[in-house]
């Protein structure tokens, strides 16, 4: 098994190519619209062909903002990129061990989604060829690049995509690991570590969505999958370890398919007008929509298209919804969606479905039904294959097809600006302003009694500098650890502001007010107006307590708020689903943040918010799970 | 160190003690530009590199281009220069213009859906580089294919664009077929070009009955609609935007929607009157864009070079006063001043100031609301092929739609 990893983290300060604030969420401010073109030196590629079919017509439209120009509305050549983001991705380079490069030479991606205004994302290596040492194992570095984040999509329509320009521009470094990674477990520490590796510059930007990695995974056998957007660590291991599942199970049908008499060459009937469809749901709604209902044989196909885990069904029905057919049913789902076992047998007979056979039904316009079965054919050539060399996303478990994995990028020079020269002085001023690594800076908040996890913790979530003027100035070392701990517990801004604090105070900054009040008192006012009180006992000694919206102590010292209490929490948040019982019975998961934010509201920061958020979830599945939502269902939705 | 490699070789190259390998794409005194496998540049400076070998010789990759021209009622591409028709090779990430008709069309597919095409690339220089000479040809072979009622579309870069669109419209009086400029601000190499459109767009209207020069350009920084302009009425007021051109003192005289489309407002129609084409140009007619503080031996020293003078002034139509003796002498000598104004939108009006009528006075003519690049190549035309009383006649005589009475904004 070869997994590598590509992290991007976005920098702080300005964009890259123009001086509009890198901020996402400003104002609106009117809109126009493009089209892209298929640039024709790549139309002899047959995987840019289809995407081309894919994209046809397509327009896109882009919301101007509040922190967008003409560049970003590609009306302007790119202007040069900040002093700073430069600096901080040699830096980057330079904490992994990279050679940096003696001209940055920004190159044009292609990328015709739309998602680039221009049809490209301008990318350009800074480092190349380092070292990230994880433990014993050595990970390979193939490159640190710097490049202009793509625009932030608002919704997709049939034939129009809706994208705002806000995030549009905003620098991303990009690290690409060779594939030295040989466990989902490794994945996610390496990516945890080279992410707290980099935080160190403190140029990173703190938006939960501000770190994304990309995974490339292949195992034996196999080809190489490319699955995008992967936004947290936990995911890593949870989406990798289901993606190494179904390229196993592809790898296992290959070998099935390969004793059997598998064919391309479907028995094709027009069932619109049968009686086997009469109480069905799915088939009766789309026959009321005009569309008509084709049944088809599927050679060879029985028994793994939905048995256990052989999945191959799932496929076929992810690439037929690229080009927005859904509703794709086979037999072996059967019965199911108001198609009983008669109703099964007889479909199989009319349509001279043989033993291994299995038979698919799909219901659309009759002039779409030759894309619907090319596409069948071609997923099925591959199933024969074993693993198709894919770009899929990640869901919150798992991967869903995307498009076919392109050749080499499409890439040529950015004329528009100069190369950039990195002299070697320029670089030697830029290495004295590499921070110490993750190592050295534990060790340092280790010597000073900080315990080694909350050291950790700390790095992670940048307050390690508060931390060590907190205990210079308060002395217990472990109680500052503690306090600082649930002071940047939550890493939304609006619940704690703490990240806003942390960045000007972590930049030397005057310290904003609030920040001061908590310095100078050692106290911390939490939403809803409970507050963290840090205080001196009789004993000299520091000590917490939280104290309620009245100034009177709750609970104290040194409280523990992660697990005091689960079963209040559970009353609060089973309350909550009470109260919201249709919505919960209707949307099922998807009601799950309306009613975060009740529970929120309720528990004022005394719990912190992955426990609520997990504790939520599954007391969400469990109180839905008795309606017994069908996978159908759900697979339409994705 | 041998630097003996063609763009396209594999190289392996040693540089600050690691090792990749990559294609060779240029050298020059400085740095040595590889393209490494996964597609990106890589700009080495040429004395940090320790080594660089050849693995194998660049064999190119054939273009598969297609001999086939289109359907549809015949159109000739006249390139003048201005990328507006290439593709990216992306092997070495190269830009290559289109040089024939088959390069165009493959660089520029859609075309062959509208238009049976006809391609010739008579002029490959920039913009800012194009003379009055190079006016004559392009009005020359427009001439050739206008006499055979085939619609002409020329293309041209946007810089001088105007210049240009005018010169042709004075050159070629009555045309018989369509003649239409069209040009982009996003090169075509680029997915967003506005080349595809705008180019679609003057085809289309190659193919109608449109008897004045006009300019077809995106209307807005959508790609949503395209605006005809006439070609002795524009003028490009931004540097960088798709919408940059702008029909001055009047109304685009149509639009096109994104179906192509054509809108038509208030255009003239292909004349039954014949064809007449005009090859000269005079050389010896200049643009002076009046400034505060100007000198009188700069003044003197371009009245003197020249028999035309076309003045861009202030306002209403105003230069110093201290000019007015030598204007004088210079008119009385039978050169011709004409004045328009740095304003571009409304008209000048010497009489409302006594600058301005001393200035007529002295001899200077008021150009009313022409543009004062249309001004230029208008008396350029006038001195080429007529007397210089003709030309003083004809130059505040509406010739091509270049002077209106009336404005509403």
């Amino acid at each position: 098994m070869k997994i590598g990893l590509e992290i991007h983290f976005q920098v702080s300060g300005r964009k890259l190519f123009c001086e509009c604030k890198g901020e996402e969420g400003t104002k609106e401010l009117g809109s126009f619209t493009r089209k892209l073109a298929v640039v024709s030196g790549e139309r002899s590629e047959k995987d840019a062909a289809a995407l081309q079919e894919s994209m046809k017509g397509r327009e896109f439209e882009y919301r101007k903002t509040e922190n967008s120009c003409l560049v970003e509305m590609d009306e302007e050549p790119p202007h040069y990129p900040g002093k700073d983001t430069l600096e901080t991705a040699i830096i980057v380079s330079l904490i992994l061990g990279c050679k940096v490069v003696d001209n940055v030479h920004f190159m044009r991606k292609i990328v015709i989604d739309g998602s680039n205004t221009s049809g490209f994302q301008r990318t350009g290596i800074v480092g190349l060829h380092g070292v990230f040492k994880k433990g014993t194992s050595n990970i390979g570095i193939t490159s640190v690049t710097l490049e202009e984040e793509a625009c932030r999509k608002i919704k997709e329509e049939e034939n129009k995509v809706v994208y705002s320009l806000d995030r549009l521009g905003i620098p991303l470094i990009e690290i690409s690991t060779d594939p030295d990674i040989r466990s989902p477990k490794e994945a996610r520490d390496v990516a945890e570590s080279i992410g707290l590796a980099v935080k160190q510059s403190r140029m990173i930007r703190r938006e939960t969505s501000s770190i994304r990695q990309d995974l490339n995974i292949s195992i034996r056998g196999g080809n190489r999958v490319e699955i995008k957007g992967v936004q947290s660590l936990s995911q890593i291991e949870k989406v990798l370890s289901k993606e190494i599942e179904r390229q196993q199970s592809l790898v296992e049908i290959a070998g099935i398919l390969r004793n059997r008499d598998v064919s391309t060459d479907f028995h094709i009937e027009d069932l619109t007008n049968s009686s086997f469809f009469k109480s069905s749901d799915v088939f009766t709604k789309g026959l009321k929509a005009g569309k008509k209902i084709f049944g088809f044989t599927l050679p060879g196909l029985s028994g793994v298209l939905n048995n256990g885990k052989y999945r191959l069904g799932r496929e076929i029905a992810e690439r037929l919804r690229t080009v927005g057919i859904g509703g794709f049913i086979h037999s072996d789902e059967l019965p199911n969606y108001g198609i009983g076992e008669a109703e099964k047998k007889e479909i199989s007979k009319r349509l001279g479905a043989k033993n291994e056979d299995a038979f698919g039904l799909v219901s659309l316009e009759s002039n779409r039904l030759s894309q619907c079965i090319e596409i069948i054919q071609s997923r099925i050539a591959e199933a024969k294959k074993g693993v198709p060399a894919e770009t899929r996303g990640a869901n919150e478990n798992d991967t869903r097809f995307l498009r076919p994995l392109p050749g080499s990028s499409r890439m040529y020079p950015e004329t528009d600006i100069q190369l950039i020269p990195l002299d070697s002085e320029y670089i030697k001023d830029v290495q004295r302003k590499v921070p110490p690594t993750v190592e050295q800076r534990v060790s340092h908040l280790e010597s000073l009694g900080i315990p080694r996890q909350e050291a950790f913790v700390s790095l992670w979530k940048e307050y390690d500098d508060v931390l060590e003027s907190f205990v210079n100035d308060f002395g217990s070392p472990k109680v500052c650890a503690r306090f600082l701990a649930v002071v940047f517990a939550s890493e939304r801004p609006d619940v704690v502001k703490a990240s806003t604090l942390l960045e000007r105070f972590s930049r030397g900054n005057i310290p904003s007010e609030s920040l001061e009040a908590l310095y100078r008192e050692g106290v911390f006012i939490m939403p809803g107006g409970r507050k963290i009180v840090l205080k001196k006992n009789d004993s000299s000694n520091y000590v917490l307590e939280l104290h309620g919206k009245d100034g009177n102590k709750e609970i104290g010292p040194d409280f523990k708020f992660k697990g005091q209490s689960d079963e209040r929490l559970q009353k609060i948040i089973k309350s909550v689903i009470m109260k919201n019982e249709n919505l919960v019975r209707e949307r099922g998961d998807g009601s799950f943040k309306l009613l975060m934010g009740e529970v929120m509201k309720q528990v004022r920061g005394e719990f912190e918010g992955k426990d609520i958020s997990d504790l939520l979830k599954k007391m969400i599945s469990e109180a839905s799970h008795k309606d017994g939502k069908t996978e159908f269902q759900d697979a339409g939705k994705r | 160190m041998s630097s003996d490699f063609d763009p396209g070789d594999r190289i392996e190259i040693q540089w600050k003690g690691t090792k990749f390998s990559g294609m060779f794409i240029s050298r020059d005194e400085r740095v040595t530009v590889i393209k490494l496998q996964n597609g990106y540049n890589l700009s080495l400076d040429n004395g940090s590199i320790n080594s660089i070998n050849l693995i194998s010789k660049f064999v190119p990759k054939k273009t598969n281009i297609s001999e086939r021209t289109g359907t549809g009622k015949k159109v000739f591409l006249l390139g003048t220069g201005g990328t507006i028709a290439s593709y990216v090779d992306y092997e070495t990430g190269a830009v290559k213009p289109a040089r024939t008709v088959q390069e165009m069309l493959y660089a520029q597919p859609d075309l062959a859906k509208i238009a049976t095409i006809d391609a010739e690339i008579i002029l490959n220089i920039l913009s800012e580089d194009v003379q009055k000479k190079d006016w004559i040809n392009i009005a020359k072979k427009v001439y050739e294919k206008a006499d055979q009622e085939e619609g002409v579309v020329i293309t041209h870069g946007t810089d001088v664009l105007s210049f240009t669109s005018s010169a042709i419209a004075f050159l070629l009086e009555n045309p018989k077929a369509p003649v239409v400029f069209t040009a982009s601000q996003r090169s075509p190499d680029r997915p967003s070009s506005d080349a595809f459109f705008n180019l679609s767009g003057a085809v289309k209207v190659a193919q109608s009955d449109v008897g004045q020069v006009c300019v077809v350009m995106h209307s807005s920084t959508s790609d949503d609609s395209l605006y005809i302009h006439s070609g002795v009425r524009l003028r490009k007021m931004h540097s960088s935007r798709r919408d940059a051109f702008k029909s001055i003192n009047t109304e685009p005289i149509g639009m096109i929607d994104k179906n192509l489309e054509i809108h038509w407002r208030n255009y003239e129609r292909l004349s039954k009157k014949p064809m007449k084409l005009y090859d000269k140009m005079s050389e010896r007619v200049g643009l002076l864009y009046f400034y505060p503080g100007m000198s009188e031996e700069l003044f003197n020293k371009f009245a003197d070079i020249n028999d035309g003078l076309i003045i861009a002034g202030t306002g209403l139509g105003h230069m110093t006063n201290r000019f007015i003796s030598q204007v004088s002498d210079y008119t009385n000598q039978g050169k011709i001043i004409g004045m328009t104004t740095q304003c571009l939108y409304g008209s000048v009006d010497m009489d409302v100031y006594t600058t301005g009528r001393n200035l007529q006075k002295a001899g200077i003519i008021p150009l009313q609301d022409m543009l004062p690049e249309v001004a230029f190549t208008k008396l350029s035309f006038l001195l080429g092929n007529f007397d210089a009383e003709t030309s003083r006649r004809l130059l505040v005589k509406n010739l091509r739609g270049e002077i209106s009475g009336r404005r509403t904004e």
